[in-house]
């Protein structure tokens, strides 16, 4: 999975494309630590629309990411979300745990 | 000079001021000097000193270089020990006569020295590279052993703690194929008090070792709270709770669970993360399906947690499809996945009682001998249309009256509690305690769960049971129950109990009384809800008649008191 990565006016896109796996883990946390840090950054926001595929580990980093961005005094939005992505977020029930936008 | 370690180098030469050229270049590099005087001493040396690098003459009395090197090459080796002849003798021939017999390298004397310590530098760092991917290997090796014993303790577990008993209900078939060792994937089954069936298939993220681990945890709590009768949305929220505790942010269990109440023809569902459980009847058609409404267990913190269930009463016979998201998304080879709706068409299609095993068959031939890449698991419940009042206890062991003493429990529960508290469990808890109703816990719990519904039910939420009636009137009642429930601000259920002796008998009385306006008892009495009435609303009342003594409504119908013989 490629992760491109913007910052703008405060908010901080990680732009997925790929598989978004266990294999995702080290670059996922690198990047999104990386964010984290900023402290102009206030907002990350992920974006899924280059997502093809999404297993539970990822669903996991997202928990740690979420975990982190509390603690951050920050907040994260997940975005682009279509397809089995969205599926896989649906039946998990992410909704009740991120805030999401087209 | 290269980052390399010092080497132990054999030099063998009949000339001592041969060994001193080489020993004060090889010293000079840091390295250490064993020297022989021949053939023989350095076929000594070389199994005493264990050197890393040998320079060998090949003229040397007694035995000469080529055969010292023979024998050394014939010793057993556990590495690379590089052999470098060192002689006067210069022909093409003598080289190759010195490489065949088991060297690497020839150098004519008289040697240069700048060449020699080249030679020595590149062997210095050839070594360090062998000894380097030989502490590696030897590192995974322990890796792997140590990989393999935990697997194979965790497989152990894992298996003890799945192979239940509760699992092998005549009215279950279930399935579990792990994708690594072991499966991530836990199946429980057992039985409430009252003959409910409970289930819960639970897949924890990813599988293998780490899937497990978070997954064992969970069968304690299922089989403890589901033996004494807690229900599904406090069973839910210990369940998250405990994982929550033990386990990092990221590790989460995606679970189903369910109760499956034959007597009272209803099926409840509490799916979190999983995919839809589906009641298919027997004529093929989805009667029920009970989507993932909540996260999976182990993600939201107690406060912010729902064991909300979705409850639905059964219609027709039929079966109850629980599965793991493994089956949906096993690829065939052709990297094409089943869909739920396939897969319930295919039970559908199937001869009723063929239907397990078409879906055990349907996988296989979908895998085409091609594994799937996470575990697969489901359970299929034959839930039978039954109007059969009676329920199977187990015969209770005889209580000596000697042993009895005269025990009274008494306690009121307001609004919050009510809200909040699985009464009957809770109080079973206790009483559960005395011995001599230890054996009777699962009729009591019957008995206690049908008065204190009626009192909490009717007596303060004042629900009229004719809304059960008709299609879709229990979901209806259920959910004016949960909201009514939500707002209660006043009343109270109070529950005794008093275990004594009545005429050379051991009897635990039962009493309940609600704080509401009492209802009609007359037409609850043994006339109007006998043995074989249909109405669902009547059939509770009469099956505890049947277990007990003598059933009394008193008051205006707000307070009831049960005898129940003990011994």
């Amino acid at each position: 999975m490629q992760i491109r990565t913007e910052v703008n006016d405060g908010k901080g896109v990680l732009t997925l494309d790929g598989r978004f796996d266990f294999n995702s883990h080290r670059d996922f946390r690198a990047a999104s630590d990386k964010l984290l840090e900023d402290a102009a950054v206030k907002e990350v926001e992920i974006n899924f629309s280059r997502v093809e595929y999404l297993d539970s580990s990822a669903l996991g980093m997202l928990l740690l990411l979420r975990e982190k961005v509390d603690g951050a005094g920050k907040k994260v939005v997940l975005s682009g979300l279509k397809g089995t992505v969205k599926q896989v977020l649906d039946i998990a029930n992410f909704s009740k745990l991120f805030a999401m936008r087209d | 000079m290269t980052d390399s370690p010092a080497l132990k180098i054999l030099v063998a030469d009949d000339t001592p001021a041969n060994v001193m050229v080489i020993q004060a270049v090889a010293s000079r590099l840091g390295h250490a000097v064993v020297a022989a005087g021949d053939g023989r001493e350095a076929v000594r040396l070389y199994q005493e000193a264990r050197p890393d690098l040998v320079f060998m003459d090949i003229m040397m009395p007694d035995m000469d270089g080529l055969a010292a090197v023979r024998d050394i090459r014939g010793l057993p080796a556990d590495r690379w020990v590089p052999v470098v002849f060192v002689s006067a003798l210069d022909r093409m021939e003598d080289v190759v006569r010195g490489l065949e017999s088991g060297g690497d390298d020839y150098l004519v004397k008289p040697v240069d020295l700048r060449l020699l310590r080249a030679k020595i530098n590149g062997y210095a760092h050839t070594l360090a590279l062998q000894r380097k991917v030989r502490d590696y290997a030897a590192e995974l090796e322990g890796w792997r052993e140590q990989a393999e014993e935990q697997v194979r303790l965790g497989a152990h577990v894992m298996a003890r703690l799945t192979d239940t008993a509760g699992l092998r209900d005549p009215m279950l078939r279930h399935f579990n194929q792990p994708a690594d060792n072991f499966s991530g994937d836990l199946l429980c089954a057992a039985r409430a008090p009252g003959d409910v069936l409970y289930l819960m298939l639970a897949d924890a993220a990813g599988h293998g070792l780490p899937a497990a681990l978070s997954a064992m945890p969970l069968t304690q709590v299922f089989h403890g709270m589901t033996a004494k009768g807690f229900s599904l949305a406090s069973i839910a929220a210990e369940l998250n709770r405990k994982l929550k505790g033990l386990m990092p942010a990221d590790r989460f269990v995606a679970a189903t669970l369910a109760a499956v109440d034959v007597r009272n023809q209803t099926v409840e569902v509490w799916n979190g993360g999983n995919p839809d459980a589906v009641f298919l009847d027997d004529a093929g058609g989805v009667a029920m399906r009970w989507p993932s409404r909540h996260p999976p267990l182990g993600i939201l913190a107690e406060s912010d947690f729902s064991g909300e269930t979705q409850s639905a009463r059964v219609q027709a016979a039929g079966d109850l499809l629980i599965c793991s998201d493994g089956l949906l998304e096993a690829e065939s080879p052709h990297g094409d996945r089943l869909s739920l709706e396939g897969v319930v068409d295919g039970l559908a299609r199937a001869p009723l009682e063929r239907r397990f095993q078409r879906l055990v068959d349907g996988l296989e031939t979908h895998l085409d001998g091609g594994a799937a890449h996470d575990d697969v698991s489901f359970m299929l419940v034959r839930v039978p249309l039954e109007r059969r009042q009676s329920v199977r206890m187990p015969v209770a062991a005889q209580v000596s009256l000697e042993a009895l003493s005269e025990w009274r429990l008494d306690v009121s529960y307001g609004p919050a509690e009510l809200r909040y508290l699985d009464v009957v469990p809770a109080a079973l808890g206790v009483l559960g305690q005395i011995r001599p109703v230890q054996a009777h816990q699962g009729a009591l719990f019957l008995v206690l769960s049908e008065l204190f519904n009626n009192a909490l039910d009717h007596g303060l939420l004042q629900l009229d049971s004719a809304v059960k009636e008709g299609l879709g009137g229990f979901e209806l009642y259920l959910q004016q129950r949960a909201e009514r429930l939500a707002t209660l601000t006043a009343g109270r259920v109070d529950l005794g109990f008093h275990v004594h002796e009545v005429r050379g008998e051991a009897v635990l009385d039962i009493s309940v009384r609600d704080s509401g306006q009492g209802f009609d008892f007359t037409s609850y009495g043994e006339g109007a809800a006998g043995e074989g009435d249909a109405r669902p609303h009547g059939r509770g009342i009469a099956l505890v008649r049947n277990l007990c003594r003598e059933l009394i409504y008193e008051g205006c119908g707000n307070q009831v008191r049960a005898r129940y013989v003990l011994a």
